[in-house]
């Protein structure tokens, strides 16, 4: 009975031991507007094509009468778990690097703006 | 006494191993900063210059629509099992779940300056349940799919090449094209252009 006991307690024991789980989901375009890229672009004087040289194609293509918006995204989720088997916990954080760059109608860059989290600036 | 310790032992682990309680937290966006909304007629610049591209954004009438978002989901649940045993079959469930969140509107002319902003913030209870399942678990007490999905922009081609047909005929007025309009997040299907591709 004694070896019962021992082995019950050492279950017990090897179960709390746990597990942890970590991930991360992406989605999206490339990341291609950091600082050092849109600085080569100026309003007024960049044209549509510049932009498409320079980030590639869009996620999104938005037609505002005869202006254009080029619409950039990409989702970056981060996935941290603690599986003890009576308690589990998982915490997933998504953050969305995006960019958007206003063109007129005859393809002339009028206004730009991006947003980087820092994890995806390399 | 050695034989009652050893069954008290035995039962508590036997318990332990049927109980599971799971916290799931989803967290998308980043807090919006609403304390000071751009006034009326600012131009655009200056409110991406505060606040950054869009979450999402669409074409209008007036001129044009910006959207911005932040979400905190909070999915509860414990439930009983046999699985840990090696059985498939009984389990008992309950779950819940909360959710709170900010959304930032705004609409601008064909000039590009502000004509409205408006900022909501909720902090509700999504729903929940319970349940007792004898043979096989079918059903999941607390459900936040569509809750967490990925932004429509990552689908925004093949939106435009449906191929089922209630969808097809009504991607002219999908919210998701950018075209015709946005939406929340869980937003039903049975109210507003999405009813249309109902079958």
């Amino acid at each position: 009975m004694h070896k019962f006991t021992l082995l019950i307690a050492l279950v017990f024991c090897a179960s709390l031991l746990g597990a942890c789980a970590q991930f991360e989901s992406k989605r999206g375009v490339e990341v291609n507007w950091q600082d050092t890229v849109t600085n080569e672009l100026v309003n007024g004087t960049s044209t549509r094509k510049d932009v498409l040289t320079l980030l590639g194609p869009p996620s999104q293509v938005i037609a505002l009468g005869g202006e254009t918006a080029l619409y950039y995204l990409f989702e970056h989720s981060e996935g941290e778990g603690l599986i003890l088997i009576v308690y589990n916990r998982m915490r997933i954080n998504t953050r969305y690097d995006r960019a958007i760059f206003f063109f007129d109608e005859h393809d002339t860059l009028t206004e730009f703006a991006t947003r980087l989290y820092p994890a995806d600036e390399s | 006494m050695k034989v009652s310790t050893t069954r008290i032992l035995y039962l508590l682990l036997t318990c332990w191993l049927l109980t599971g309680c799971s916290q799931w937290r989803y967290d998308m966006g980043v807090p919006i900063s609403s304390n000071n909304l751009p006034a009326q007629k600012t131009p655009l610049n200056e409110v991406l210059q505060l606040l950054g591209p869009p979450l999402r954004m669409s074409a209008s009438d007036t001129g044009f629509i910006m959207a911005w978002e932040h979400w905190d989901i909070r999915e509860n649940s414990i439930g009983i099992t046999l699985g840990a045993l090696g059985a498939d079959f009984f389990s008992a469930d309950w779950g819940e779940m909360r959710v709170k969140g900010e959304f930032l509107l705004m609409t601008f002319d064909h000039q590009h300056l502000l004509t409205s902003a408006t900022h909501s913030d909720w902090d509700n209870d999504g729903g929940g349940g319970q349940a007792i399942q004898p043979f096989f678990s079918f059903i999941s007490v607390v459900d936040v799919e569509d809750l967490i999905g990925p932004m429509p922009q990552h689908d925004w081609g093949s939106l435009l090449l449906q191929a089922d047909l209630p969808s097809a005929l009504n991607s002219g007025s999908n919210s998701d094209t950018g075209q015709e309009g946005l939406q929340q997040r869980a937003t039903p299907k049975a109210v507003g252009q999405q009813s249309l591709e109902m079958d």
